[in-house]
């Protein structure tokens, strides 16, 4: 017997929304004049960009060179800890884990002060000054010109930054290497390799693969943290910037630097967040 | 010693200023973020362009260019217009801290509304609900005990990046520290110990009270 289906089923009618997609058309068109009154915005200060752009793209040049060197040497750091906190030997292990939880635990703004005001002072009061042994050290190849003037903030710099983002990658480079399934190094060892062969040969192979997003994802904060050794002295784009805008009394003309210097930052910035989405969404389907 | 001693409750009544930085700039970058991911995901481009457009900005540029922005740069047009008094360390920080971290929590939101199944939403429509019943009653409740893990989380990085707020001297321990640093610029190695002494007091509970929690979370799933 065929069932009748009830007289009155509840229609579904949905409210006609058509008017809120007319203001999508609104919205372009207010988009659009928002994009041209912003280019005409830096038209107006094109006086300013002329004059202080060279400073401003040094600044961002010292920021991209401070970011490369640094990600370096927090990489060789994070390699070392990820080994340690994987290692046999608890003294090893405890080690790498207080250094990656009071790393990550304090601020980095705090780290860098006290490499440069705390570690460097101290040191200098024992008598080791990096500018001079730097320019002492170039000497021996004649070309102690290329050590630059603020070589001593630049050094506790990149000392500081490496040291906070070591210990960021080597929890990256620790979930890494322990994602590639347990079965995979087994079946190498019982294939006769020895425990560093498994390590270069297999497990390090696939790591990076799975590292690369999260990998990126620390640079590009690495890039923006360089902003904070402002605070000592590094004439990066951030130092650039405040040394331009701070004598200014126009405050238009303060606000417009401040600005220009961030869409500086979000040249650099935003290309490697673009790649950070591509590599996840190429990982997402390799496997 | 006798330095850390004298220094102490200075630095407590920083480690004060810290918290309420946090405690105040939170609670407001949890409440735009949830606007902003809203907004993101909207059918609607005048709604989700410009959400786009202010996550994208926020995210890509350096949180401490941004204060400096807010600070010095509409700090002196507010000047221009006899708003002088709003030009102060803590009306600054507070609203850099929560614009920025607003672009992190609405990236939050969006996946925690995302983890929930859409076939969960289709139930609940079907059922008759509208959708403002079906996203507070169906998806929201599903979704806030995946978000609280990520939540605690950046509540201990923005424990850490209110130490920015020191180069506008608010007052916090960042701040006390620099003063102290530069009365007592011989010695300073101590003063940077209890520096970064307090900010693990502060900072390592919350992540173990956070993998507690996830933990559990884990378990319940």
């Amino acid at each position: 017997m065929q069932q009748s289906l009830p007289e009155s089923l509840p229609r579904v009618t949905r409210k006609p929304r058509s008017w809120l997609v007319i203001l999508d058309y609104l919205f372009y068109a207010i988009l659009a004049a928002a994009v041209l009154g912003f280019i005409y915005y830096l038209y107006t200060y094109r006086d300013t960009i002329a004059l202080d752009l060279p400073f401003l793209l040094q600044g961002a040049a010292v920021t991209i060179i401070l970011s490369v060197i640094s990600v370096v040497f927090a990489m060789i750091l994070g390699f070392l800890g990820a080994m340690g906190r994987l290692s046999r030997f608890a003294p090893v292990r405890w080690l790498a884990t207080t250094y990656v939880e009071v790393v990550r635990g304090t601020p980095i703004l705090v780290q860098l002060l006290m490499w440069y005001f705390g570690v460097g002072v101290v040191l200098s009061q024992a008598g080791f000054d990096p500018q001079n042994a730097a320019f002492q050290f170039m000497t021996v190849f004649q070309s102690n010109s290329l050590v630059p003037d603020g070589f001593t903030a630049f050094f506790y710099g990149v000392i500081g930054l490496s040291f906070n983002y070591g210990a960021y990658l080597t929890e990256v480079f620790r979930a890494g290497i322990e994602s590639v399934q347990k079965g995979q190094s087994e079946a190498a060892l019982s294939l006769g390799l020895n425990s560093s062969q498994v390590m270069r040969r297999i497990v390090l192979p696939q790591a990076i693969r799975l590292t690369m997003p999260p990998f990126t994802n620390n640079f590009i904060t690495l890039v923006q943290d360089t902003a904070l050794l402002s605070t000592i002295a590094v004439l990066e784009l951030q130092q650039q910037m405040s040394t331009i805008a701070d004598p200014l009394l126009d405050a238009n003309k303060k606000l417009f630097i401040y600005i220009f210097g961030a869409l500086i930052y979000l040249a650099i910035c935003y290309p490697l967040a673009l790649l950070s989405r591509y590599l996840e969404g190429r990982m997402a389907v390799a496997y | 010693m006798g330095l850390i001693q004298s220094a102490l409750p200075a630095f407590l009544s920083g480690a004060w200023g810290t918290i309420l930085y946090c405690v105040s700039s939170f609670p407001l970058a949890l409440l735009i973020g949830l606007l902003l991911a809203l907004m993101k995901s909207s059918r609607f481009v005048w709604l989700s362009t410009p959400a786009n457009i202010f996550i994208e900005v926020m995210r890509s540029t350096p949180i401490i260019t941004q204060l400096f922005l807010l600070y010095y740069g509409v700090g002196a047009i507010l000047v221009n217009f006899n708003l002088a008094h709003l030009d102060n360390a803590w009306v600054a920080g507070i609203t850099s801290l929560s614009l920025n971290y607003a672009a992190y929590e609405a990236e939050v939101f969006r996946a925690g509304f995302l983890s929930v199944e859409h076939g969960q939403t289709e139930a609940a429509l079907s059922l008759g609900l509208s959708s403002g019943q079906n996203f507070f009653r169906i998806v929201l409740p599903q979704a806030i005990p995946l978000m609280i893990p990520p939540f605690v989380n950046d509540f201990i990085y923005m424990l850490k990046d209110s130490a920015i707020v020191s180069v506008i001297s608010g007052s916090e321990i960042t701040s006390t520290l620099n003063y102290w640093v530069s009365r007592h610029g011989s010695n300073p190695l101590p003063l940077y110990a209890l520096a970064i002494a307090l900010y693990l007091l502060l900072s390592l509970p919350t992540s173990y009270v956070a993998r507690y929690f996830e933990g559990r979370l884990r378990a319940a799933l």
